[in-house]
């Protein structure tokens, strides 16, 4: 009976113990699909339908002449899934077929490998049967519409695995000119430039899609009642110019590359609104290239020379001196104390008027001015500096711009001689920028204007929003105006002015002054020998167009360094090419190409070309050309070839040719081409023989 | 189907079994065909075409059933007299998967048949032990009160175990513990399992509770039970009950402070030690692993920390069938394939998935009905051996079906074992057929006294 009793027992426990776990079990299952129901179920629809963002196409930036600076272009990445279900169908039946003219195609499109390549890596990626096996990045639009009429790839995605990424990457057609201005936009990266300072605007609200999941990954949209659409970024129109811009940006790069300067900036501003034509950033590279690498135009520096326009401005407004007066350069060094101003050369002269100590671009000169009217009352001197809100940031739409310093007496910094440094341009930082907008305010008969870059918003290509010109005061009363404009004209043209001998031969007349600082290397101090040449001025003086500023920092020890002979060139061709550009173009005469007789012809093309077209056509001709182009004309009733030399010096003869070959020829040397009417060359504006340069116009008569 | 088998053959069959038996094949095929189910390809004639799960598995029912028949025609005497045979024979095929082995999911377990057909024999093996250990128990001069009888039992169960370890099978050895259940009915000491069960339960109390908190609490029971017993200790003197006291109470907490951290630490995986710990609802940290830190000493790369994403998928498969279910092939967790191993362990999600709480209540009940339907023919045995043996059917069919629901909606560690007659895999559903026909057989044959 014991052991009945303790076997009974067992199975009870047996069958308690099972009950209980059945019920934990239950109960679990209660629980989850029960209580956590909802939770679960919010969890499955979660992974089953998604809100995708939809991504809103970036604005373009454009220049205020129409010219794209910056747009979005789609790019492609090209991917093969080997497990597709078309192409391991039958054994690979369909790679194995296509694979070898599809690698000649591949290897004809991108040219970057061959076709034996091509084919050992789409083999590896077969064996390998990868689902997403990186074949070719970054494909531009036009050859991944070319790749999809390949063998195999044109069967579509499921039979041939081809899978294209797109991304959309923005692209600057003009990549150097103002790149520095207009920016970047990167992901995962600051943005800067205007692509930043207008990111708002240009990238406009992605959009939702509310989309579920459905078996392999792929995406269908669930209900289109819900979806946002994406608002495209609006585009902006800034106030560059891309003429003007590459024409500053050419003359600077000259100059750097001839002077190996290390970085350096050109601002053409126009004179009436304070748009900003055209700002050039150029910094040397580590291999001795140099790019647009920083907006060193914006950047606080001391200015030098050029700073010496506030000087007068103060001095003559609170009529201290006037032009007349007499200031002694005691040749050229002075002590006040105990340190030395120096003039920049031992030119022995004494006492001279203020205008010639101007002119003479003389720091003794300056240094006496200011001390002579301010030592006493320092801050009086300060104060014009404020009117003249070089001590403020300029207000220009670009973020990046960094505080100017203008130090005030009594701070920590302040000695006795701060004052009559100050006077010619040291001991205070400021950019580019802000003695542009001083030079201007000149120009504009004392109304100064806030630099600016955007010139309005488009949206669909109307214009939403027009920014207008902001004038921010008048710098000082219209006689003092009068002599600081009759300085600055001197200072070009008056006999022994430092700028005089740069505007020789000008046929407009130009007010600016140069500089020259020497600029503090960090610990190595003044001892570098690095100078800082500038320019400032504006143009024609007579009826002011733009102002413009170029400040270039040479590299140590340059052989040329002073503004006349680094900085002044560039504005001398800047405003030499921007007279002509500006000019009332009269009506061209064509430089007439004798035309000869009815019964003569010339025609020019490729000499290829011309031999296959003339032995179809069954002509007998004469052979004596030599050259890739070639030039067909009639010599006793018999065609001859000839060779039609190019160069990029000399304008070659067009005549002729084809448009195509003709826009070959001209924008290869350099030229800008407005083209008139259709057929061939009749006419060039520029004759045959005459040197020409970058940046040119020509014009051309199509008949 | 009666009239179809000839009267003696059939005479003494429990056609209650039966039927429950054919019920839970069916669901199987259904569960693995809602896995499977591709309405692109789907044709009434692919259930017929081996090439999916579902017609695969549906070829193995028929395999099964003709087992089934071949074993109800046999005579009950050949199990007791083979068993032993059978069970070195089970052995010598395990072993043998050490030189013919495959790999399949990580785990060397399998024999290829040939035809894209592999053999576990640690699932055949569970039948042969079951054999020998009821034909070790039921030997007349059996005194299974003594220990050498323990030892030798327990050894007749642990040692397929044991190899199964060596294969990687950890999931497949843990059934082997089933054994243990049934040996307590033929009257091991219940102190073994209770011991079993509060290790159990103070390796689950270290992972949820802090480790100084649980010490604290542990110090608290044991001056609690001393507190109980201090007539008997302090009055009468009777000191080893307190050295017995403080001693566990050392044990317990030595395990508790050094011996859990070790074994999760140093011998367990880091993916094993993480879906312990997901299991009571805890992370657990993998830089402290040692095989983690040796791995990733080796590679250079930080080792990824395991996911218990078929946890939550399968979790949300159960969960999102609510008290009804979405109906037949409606379930978006099974046909986006969102559940790993759906077919073969997380089966019952798409069960539940479909039919919600009811449906799964309803097949649950199917199971426990089986279950004690196979304890009730046990007891009705005449001979040791068939009863013993329907014990052990019921114990492994109790291990794996409380194992592997558990692990679905995680109450219990992931254990890669199948559902019984459920899970798609030949070797699993004919391994319990076989089982449970032999035990159909010996019911048969249950007023027959069998040695």
């Amino acid at each position: 009976m014991e052991i009945k009793k303790d076997i009974l027992w067992r199975v009870y426990l047996c069958f308690i113990v099972i009950a209980v776990i059945c019920a934990c079990i239950v109960g679990k299952a209660f629980y989850i699909q029960q209580v956590q129901g909802a939770y679960w179920r919010g969890m499955s629809d979660s992974m089953h339908t998604r809100i995708e963002s939809v991504d809103a196409e970036r604005g373009t930036i454009y220049s205020e002449d129409g010219q794209m600076l910056s747009t979005s272009i789609p790019q492609f990445d090209i991917y093969v899934d080997f497990k597709a279900d078309g192409l391991i169908k039958d054994n690979g039946k369909v790679f194995k077929e296509n694979i070898d003219s599809l690698s000649l195609c591949l290897a004809n499109l991108f040219q970057d490998k061959t076709a034996i390549q091509y084919k050992a890596i789409l083999n590896k990626g077969y064996k390998s049967k990868a689902r997403y096996f990186a074949l070719k990045k970054k494909v531009s639009f036009d050859e991944y519409q070319q790749l999809k009429t390949f063998p195999l790839v044109r069967l579509g995605k499921n039979k041939s695995g081809f899978i294209a990424e797109v991304q959309n990457i923005r692209l600057n057609p003009y990549q150097l000119l103002a790149f520095r201005t207009i920016g970047l936009e990167r992901q995962n990266a600051q943005k800067v430039g205007l692509e930043q300072t207008y990111d708002t605007l240009l990238k406009g609200t992605p959009g939702k899609r509310l989309v579920r999941y459905i078996s392999g990954g792929v995406a269908v949209p669930v209900n289109e009642d819900y979806d946002i659409e994406p608002k495209n970024g609006k585009d902006i129109v800034t106030t560059l110019d891309s003429r003007i811009q590459e024409i500053a940006e050419n003359a600077l790069m000259k100059m750097m590359v001839q002077n190996e300067a290390e970085h350096g900036c050109a601002i053409v501003m126009e004179v009436k609104t304070g748009k900003i034509k055209a700002i050039a950033n150029l910094g040397r590279q580590n291999d001795g290239s140099y790019w647009e690498d920083f907006n060193y135009a914006m950047s606080p520096g001391e200015p030098g020379s050029t700073f010496k326009l506030a000087t007068m401005l103060a001095v003559l407004e609170d009529k201290k001196f006037n032009l007349g007066s007499i200031v002694n350069l005691e040749g050229g060094t002075w002590q006040v104390h105990r340190r030395t101003v120096y003039d920049s050369e031992q030119h022995g002269q004494t006492n001279v008027t203020v205008k010639r100590a101007f002119e003479l671009s003389s720091n003794v000169g300056m240094a006496k001015l200011a001390y002579a009217s301010y030592a006493n009352k320092p801050s009086q001197f300060i104060n014009h500096l404020k009117a003249l809100h070089l001590d403020t940031l300029t207000g220009i739409d670009l973020y990046g711009e960094r505080s100017p310093f203008v130090d005030r007496p009594g701070s920590k910094y302040w000695s006795a001689t701060t004052l009559p440094w100050m006077a010619f341009g040291y001991n205070v930082l400021v950019s580019p920028l802000h003695i542009c907008m001083l030079y201007n305010a000149v120009a504009n008969d004392g109304v100064m204007m806030r630099p600016y870059l955007l010139n309005s918003v488009m949206q669909e290509g109307n214009v939403i929003q027009q920014k207008q010109p902001y004038s921010i005061e008048t710098i000082c009363d219209s006689v003092t105006l009068k002599q600081l404009q009759e300085c600055l004209v001197g200072v070009c043209k008056d006999s022994g002015a430092t700028a005089f001998r740069l505007f020789k031969g000008a046929t407009y007349s130009v007010a600016g002054k140069t500089g020259t600082a020497l600029v503090a290397n960090g610990k190595h101090g003044y001892a570098d020998h690095i100078y800082q040449s500038s320019f400032a001025g504006y143009f024609p003086a007579d009826n002011p167009q733009y102002t413009c500023v170029v400040v270039i920092k040479n590299k140590p020890h340059a052989a040329k360094f002073y503004g006349a002979l680094v900085a002044g060139p560039v504005f001398r061709e800047i405003a030499d090419r921007l007279v002509t550009l500006n000019a009332p173009q009269p009506d061209v005469k064509f430089a007439s190409i004798n035309a000869g007789d009815n019964e003569n012809y010339s025609y020019a093309g490729y000499e290829d070309d011309i031999k296959s077209i003339l032995s179809t056509i069954n002509i007998s001709y004469k052979d004596s050309a030599k050259t890739t182009l070639a030039k067909m004309y009639n010599k006793q009733d018999k065609p001859v070839l000839t060779n039609m030399p190019l160069s990029n010096k000399y304008m070659p003869a067009l005549k002729g040719l084809g448009l195509k070959d003709a826009l070959y020829i001209c924008e290869d040397a350099g030229l800008v081409v407005k083209v008139n009417g259709v057929g061939k060359v009749a006419n060039q504006s520029i004759t045959e023989g005459t040197p020409i340069e970058k940046g040119q116009q020509i014009k051309l008569d199509l008949n | 189907m009666s009239r179809a088998i000839p009267k003696s053959v059939s005479k003494g069959v429990d056609w209650l079994t039966v039927w429950l038996y054919a019920v839970l094949v069916c669901i199987g095929i259904l569960c693995i065909f809602m896995a499977e189910y591709n309405p692109a390809t789907y044709t009434s004639s692919s259930f017929f075409q081996g090439q999916t799960n579902y017609s695969k598995q549906l070829l193995f029912a028929g395999l099964s059933v003709m087992v089934a028949t071949f074993i109800i025609l046999s005579d009950s005497k050949l199990y007791p007299a083979f068993a032993n045979l059978l069970y070195v024979f089970g052995i010598l095929l395990m072993l043998s998967v050490f030189v013919l082995g495959k790999d399949v999911n990580g785990s060397k377990s399998w024999i290829p048949l040939g035809g894209g057909f592999n053999l576990q024999p640690a699932e055949l093996c569970k039948i042969f032990t079951a054999l020998a250990l009821s034909k070790y128990l039921s030997q007349l001069n059996m005194d299974f009160s003594k220990l050498q009888s323990q030892v030798i039992a327990g050894a007749i169960a642990m040692l397929p175990a044991a190899i199964s370890v060596l294969q990687n099978e950890t999931g497949l050895a843990l059934v082997y513990l089933s054994f243990f259940i049934v040996m307590y009915r033929e009257g091991l000491p219940g102190i073994i399992l209770v011991i079993g069960f509060s290790f159990g339960a103070l390796v689950v109390a270290t992972l949820l509770v802090e480790k100084n908190l649980l010490a604290i609490l542990l110090t608290l029971i044991a001056a609690l039970i001393v507190f109980i017993f201090r007539r008997q200790i302090f009055t009468r003197k009777r000191w080893n009950i307190l050295i017995l006291i403080v001693s566990i109470w050392f044990v317990c907490v030595g395990i508790q402070r050094f011996i859990v951290p070790y074994i999760f630490n140093n011998v367990f995986e880091c993916y094993q030690s993480q879906r312990i710990y997901s299991a009571v609802g805890k992370d657990y940290d993998c830089s402290q692993n040692i095989h983690s830190i040796r791995q990733e000493e080796a590679t250079g790369k930080a080792s990824i920390k395991p996911d218990d994403y078929n946890v939550r998928q399968s979790k949300i498969a159960i969960g999102s069938g609510g008290f009804l279910g979405k109906g037949f092939l409606k379930g978006t967790q099974t046909r986006g394939r969102y559940v790993p191993e759906q077919s073969t362990d997380f089966i019952f999600t798409s069960l539940g998935e479909a039919f919600g709480f009811v449906g799964s209540f309803l097949f649950l009940a199917v199971y426990f009905i089986l279950l004690l339907r196979i304890i009730f023919l046990a007891e009705r045995q005449r001979s040791g051996f068939s009863r013993i043996y329907a014990y052990s059917v019921a114990s492994i069919l109790f291990f794996h079906i409380v194992v592997n629901v558990c692990m679905t909606i995680g109450l219990f560690p992931v254990i890669g074992i199948p559902l019984p007659l459920i899970s798609y895999g030949g070797s699993s559903l004919l391994t319990f057929t076989i089982m449970i026909f032999i035990m159909i057989r010996l019911d048969a044959d249950r007023q027959m006294v069998l040695r």
